[in-house]
Formats: C-alpha cells, sequence, structure tokens
C-alpha cells in the first residue's frame, strides 16, 4: 500500500465509524465528545475544553419511523435521520451538543431534544441581519451563553488562551483543506471523489490538529507525483452535502471530477476564518459569521452564491456545476431558481440531483449523471 | 447496415432495427419491462419482423432503467435516447415532455437536437404512468380506457399530485361523493400533466413542445398536458419507441466509428 492509499484509508476508517472515534478518544484522553449540529457552531470553543468536537450530520439508508411523531414526512432528510437516530439514543453518550438554529427544521428540532436532555443541548441563535455592527455583538453574547453553558454541562474552564490556541488550530485546518482542495482538482487520478469526501468527513470526528497533520503528509506525497491530463469531465459541486459513497461512486465511474464545491458540510466549514485582531476571542469569532458568504443558511440580500460558483467553474475551468439538493431543504431550494437563471444566462451547464438520506437505491441519480456526462 | 437500440424500461421493453440509421425495419414493444423476459421477447419480435438474425445486427445500444441488465455493446441514458429519437422524429423540437412507466422528464433541446437541460421527477410516482395505473384500477377501468372515460367528463374531478397513495384515497373518496368516472379520469390526467409540466417550466418553455413516452398514447393527458401548458403539444409518432429509435440512432453513429 503506497503512503497515499495508507493515509486515505486512516481517513475513510474514521469518515466511516465516528463511534469508534469517539469511544477511542475517550480512552486515550478520559474526556468524552460533544455533538455539533448543522451548519455552523463556534466549534472552537468545544476544542478549548478538551473534548472531542463530533459532527451530526445524519446516517444514510436509515428507515424513519420515531421521528415520525415529531416531523412531517416533508421535512428535511438529514433532519429526519437525525431526530430518529436521537430517538434511538444514538447521541446518549455525547456529553453535549451544539446548536444553531438557521432553519425551521433546526429550530424544532433543538427544542425537541432539549426537551428530552436539557441538561446538554445548547441552543444559540445566528444574527441574519449581519451587515450592522450590533449583530457582531448580538453574537458576542449568544457564544458567552454557549461558553457558560459548556463549562456549566463539561465543568471544564475555557480561558482565552486555550481559546487563542484552539482558533489558531482550526484556522491552520481551515487553510490545509482549502490547499487540499486545489490539490484534489489537480490529481482526480489519485484522490476520487470518494477519497475527497473522506477527507473532509474525517474532520468532524478527529481533533484538527490531527487531521491537519495527516492532510498535510498527504498534500505533500500527492504533490510529488506528476500532474496527468484528466480525460474526464470536472465539475463545482453545491448543496447541503453530498452523501453517501455510493452516489460518490457514480461520480468517480461517470469520471466526473470535483475540482471544487460549496457544500456546507465540506467548503463551507473552511471558507472563512477567525481572523487575527485586538478583539477578544468571542468578538472575532462572531465576526466570522458577519464574514460569511455564498450560503443559503447565511442572510445575503445581494445573493452572490450565484456568482461566487460562476467564479468557481471560471477558476477551476469546470465543466459544469452540479446541485446536490437535500431533499425537503428550504433554504437550499429558495436560493436554486436565483443561480438556476444565472447559471443559464451564462450558459453553465448545471444539473440538480436530490440527497435524500433515507434511500438505499441510486439507479436514479446514475440516469441523471450518465444523462449529464453525455450531454456534456 | 442494421443497428438495434433496445429500450428497457420499468413497464414495457421496446426495441427497434433501423436501416442504414434512417430506415426503421421493426420497432416492437412487449408490454413488461426489467427484470422480466421482456426485452428477450421484444427482441425475438424485432428479428421475427424484419427478418434479421442476430449476426446482422452491426452495433446494439440499450437504454432504460434496465440499460444495464441486458447485453449490448454500449450504454446510453434515456434522456439522450429521447432526445435524439425526437429529434430525428421532428427536428423542430426544442422541448420534450417524456411520461414513462416509473418516471417523467422535461429535456430541452438546441437547434442541433443537443440536450441543453433537462430535469426528471424525484423518486415519486405521481406525475408517471404509473398513477394513471393505479387510479385506473380504483375506477375499475383499463389504461386504454381512461382516455375514452376523460372525453366523456363534463368537468375536472380535483387530484392532487403530490402523492400517489394520498390521491388514491381522494380518488376513493370522490367515487363515494358520487363524483363521475369521466371526471375522476380527468382528474386524474390533470394531475399528472401539472406535474410532469411543472418540470418543463422548471428548465423554461421553447417551441416546439413534443410529448413523448408510453403515456402520450392516451389521447387524455395529451389535452391536459395542452390545457395546462396552453400551448399545442405536438405527440411524437410511435411515442413509446423514441427511446429505443433514439438508441439504435447512437447505435448507428457508433458502429459508423468503429
Amino acid at each position: 500500500m503506497s503512503k497515499v492509499e495508507a493515509i486515505l484509508s486512516q481517513l475513510k476508517e474514521v469518515a466511516a465509524n465516528p463511534k469508534k472515534a469517539m469511544d477511542d478518544y475517550k480512552a486515550e484522553t478520559g474526556k468524552g465528545a460533544v455533538g455539533i449540529m448543522p451548519i455552523y457552531a463556534p466549534e472552537e470553543m468545544v476544542h478549548a475544553t478538551g473534548y472531542l468536537p463530533m459532527g451530526i450530520w445524519g446516517a444514510q439508508g436509515k428507515q424513519i419511523s420515531k421521528a415520525r411523531t415529531y416531523l412531517p414526512a416533508f421535512a428535511c432528510s438529514i433532519m429526519q435521520q437525525v431526530m430518529e437516530l436521537q430517538c434511538e439514543g444514538a447521541y446518549d453518550e455525547l456529553a453535549a451538543v451544539l446548536f444553531s438554529v438557521p432553519c425551521d427544521t433546526l429550530k424544532c428540532l433543538s427544542q425537541k431534544w432539549k426537551g428530552a436532555n436539557a441538561d446538554k443541548v445548547i441552543v444559540f441563535t445566528h444574527p441574519q441581519n449581519r451587515g450592522l455592527e450590533a449583530a457582531n455583538k448580538f453574537l458576542v453574547t449568544e457564544y458567552e451563553l454557549v461558553k457558560a453553558q459548556l463549562e456549566a454541562y463539561l465543568g471544564v474552564k475555557i480561558t482565552n488562551a486555550a481559546l487563542e490556541n484552539s482558533i489558531a488550530i482550526y484556522n491552520e485546518n481551515r487553510a490545509v483543506m482549502r490547499e487540499f482542495v486545489k490539490v484534489a482538482a489537480d490529481y482526480p487520478q489519485v484522490i476520487s471523489a470518494v477519497d475527497r469526501h473522506a477527507v473532509f468527513k474525517a474532520r468532524q470526528f478527529m481533533l484538527k490538529e490531527k487531521h491537519t497533520a495527516l492532510v498535510k503528509e498527504l498534500i505533500a506525497e500527492v504533490k510529488a507525483m506528476p500532474v496527468q491530463p484528466w480525460d474526464g469531465k470536472k465539475v463545482v459541486v453545491t448543496g447541503i452535502m453530498l452523501e453517501p459513497n455510493q452516489v460518490l461512486e457514480i461520480f468517480d465511474e461517470f469520471k466526473l471530477a470535483i475540482v471544487d464545491d460549496d457544500l456546507a458540510q465540506e467548503s463551507r466549514q473552511i471558507r472563512v476564518d477567525v481572523l487575527d485582531g485586538e478583539e477578544g476571542p468571542l468578538y472575532r469569532m462572531a465576526k466570522a459569521w458577519q464574514q460569511m458568504y455564498g450560503c443559503s443558511v447565511a442572510t445575503d440580500t445581494k445573493k452572490g452564491r450565484g456568482k461566487m460558483l460562476i467564479n468557481k467553474v471560471a477558476q477551476t475551468e469546470a465543466d459544469a456545476v452540479i446541485v446536490a439538493m437535500m431533499k425537503f431543504c428550504d433554504p437550499e431550494e429558495w436560493d436554486y431558481p436565483v443561480y438556476y437563471r444565472e447559471f443559464e444566462e451564462k450558459g453553465i451547464k448545471n444539473l440538480m440531483i436530490e440527497v435524500d438520506q433515507e434511500v438505499t437505491s441510486f439507479e436514479q441519480v446514475k440516469t441523471r449523471l450518465q444523462s449529464f456526462v453525455e450531454m456534456l | 447496415m442494421y443497428t438495434m437500440g433496445i429500450d428497457v424500461g420499468s413497464a414495457s421493453s421496446k426495441v427497434v432495427i433501423l436501416k442504414d440509421g434512417k430506415d426503421v425495419v421493426a420497432s416492437e414493444v412487449v408490454q413488461v419491462g426489467t427484470g422480466s423476459t421482456g426485452p428477450k421477447k421484444a427482441i425475438e419480435a424485432a428479428f421475427e419482423a424484419s427478418g434479421l438474425k442476430q449476426e446482422d445486427i452491426a452495433f446494439t445500444v440499450a437504454t432504460g432503467y434496465g440499460r444495464f441488465s441486458l447485453e449490448a455493446d454500449k450504454q446510453f441514458s434515456e434522456i439522450s435516447c429521447h432526445a435524439k429519437g425526437i429529434f430525428f422524429l421532428v427536428p423542430t423540437a426544442r422541448t420534450i415532455i417524456d411520461i414513462g412507466g416509473q418516471d417523467a422528464k422535461a429535456i430541452r433541446l438546441d437547434n442541433k437536437g443537443g440536450i441543453k437541460q433537462f430535469f426528471m421527477n424525484d423518486k415519486c410516482a405521481a406525475g408517471t404512468g404509473r398513477f394513471i395505473e393505479v387510479m385506473a384500477r380504483v375506477l375499475e377501468t383499463t389504461l386504454d380506457e381512461m382516455a375514452t372515460l376523460d372525453e366523456l367528463a363534463t368537468e375536472t374531478a380535483p387530484i392532487s399530485s403530490t402523492c400517489t397513495v394520498f390521491a388514491e384515497s381522494e380518488v376513493i373518496s370522490q367515487l363515494s361523493k358520487g363524483t363521475s368516472r369521466n371526471n375522476i379520469a380527468k382528474g386524474v390526467h390533470m394531475s399528472v400533466a401539472s406535474r410532469a409540466c411543472g418540470l418543463a417550466y422548471r428548465g423554461g418553455l421553447e417551441h416546439d413542445v413534443v410529448f413523448t413516452g408510453g403515456v402520450a398514447k392516451n389521447a387524455g393527458v395529451v389535452r391536459a398536458v395542452s390545457s395546462v401548458l396552453k400551448t399545442d403539444v405536438i405527440v411524437a409518432p410511435n411515442p413509446q419507441t423514441t427511446g429505443a429509435l433514439g438508441a439504435a440512432l447512437f447505435a448507428y453513429e457508433a458502429a459508423n466509428k468503429k
């Protein structure tokens, strides 16, 4: 096994077995894990406690049953899965759960979960009128409450020094992942769509400093290889997430290289850093939310997502954009007609596929992707 | 040179044999689809109709839901094949509405027959042939009779297009209220048309609009599609076999490249 294969295998193992990653971490450190609900949370704060931040992004192929008590069938697919797993006690071992509530379904789920576990669910609000300085001050107050609750639930004091250290670790991880995105685009023969996703997914279940070290090593190994011409097509993908691996395997089968993404689970997490400055860490973390762009749950009155995607296509010389539409995700659906029109005006080829975590058959996605490749 | 296109759908199997990429020498439909004896029977029927044998066929392309389930020289998606077949038959086609047994598609074409954009229904039977099949059973009629009932309707019974199971209970409720079967049949067709036309609106509508797929044989749905889109629609000749025709055309191009 080559060094590249060995690193990828290690990251895939973590991505596929979050429970094991959590158990290993507990055994190693004596500390537990804190759940991080989609889409954005001040994860650095959890890292500063010494607990392992664990991303909660649903599961694939699980039949929804218990969640039907609370959610209608026409609710966002990922939230249905999370609620089903929560009802089954899959997250009971988490010491706390951090909840941002930028959409209606997240609001409802947060309250349902809080009803069952008032002593571990920490809910906070991102201000949506983000242009104002008052928004930063509001979010600092929210983060102060999050910090106080984390300290109370975990019994750990979060010092400014620890927080600054965590911010630096997260900034480095984000920078390394941005470099990884470029490397994956240059070497699709080496980093498949499945591999690329695993590298992103593993960062949800590992301490970021460990993840950074592995990805740096991976980048160095890959970059030592010669860049080969790609005889397939290149695409930019957008949406909440693009899973499961069966769908990504279809991308690989039809030689659709993902040269950049705008997925909430992937590049949106690494888009904005917490900047240096004279202000305290909570203020700078709040400011990062103000700087966030191109996301359906971060209000943008100018609707810049289309332009951002068009720029990504130009920068990466991609052939097309593939929209991974999370089933019944209102914020994503509302953005779609806006950027679809911009794509049409600019002549950018595009395809929408649906992401539904409950399904186990992917024939329809295969037909769409095959047709799209034939069309390109 | 003879080339063959096989469209293995969810509800039926279609085979077209072409001579020199332009003359249809066989066009056969068997009303069972993937996973059945349908594809084999359709191929046998096409050979019998044309008097040809397997060794006479230079190239075979398979398409449709079951395209990977049988041996062929190449597989193309049904979207590409329907576009190819329709443009061959109707060169002025710019929007295709294809309603098959278990899916519905809207395809936009450029003036060279290239696909500009396409939209497909999600994993749901509403807006497909299966929806009409289920409703026909509740109405104690056949698929063929649905168009006749529709023609006799005096008004349209409202049937939602969200969910087949829910719509089925709506039909039962309409029957128990004494609504005429004719009006319900028309409502069913409007429901299918509104769902499928939603796909066409998503990609933008451009003339000429061509309606194809097995459901295009139902005159009631043709009227409904025309009414929802507020425009005339051209019904493809032999609408059930346009996918197989496109596959045979792709096969001809591939055979010439060999």
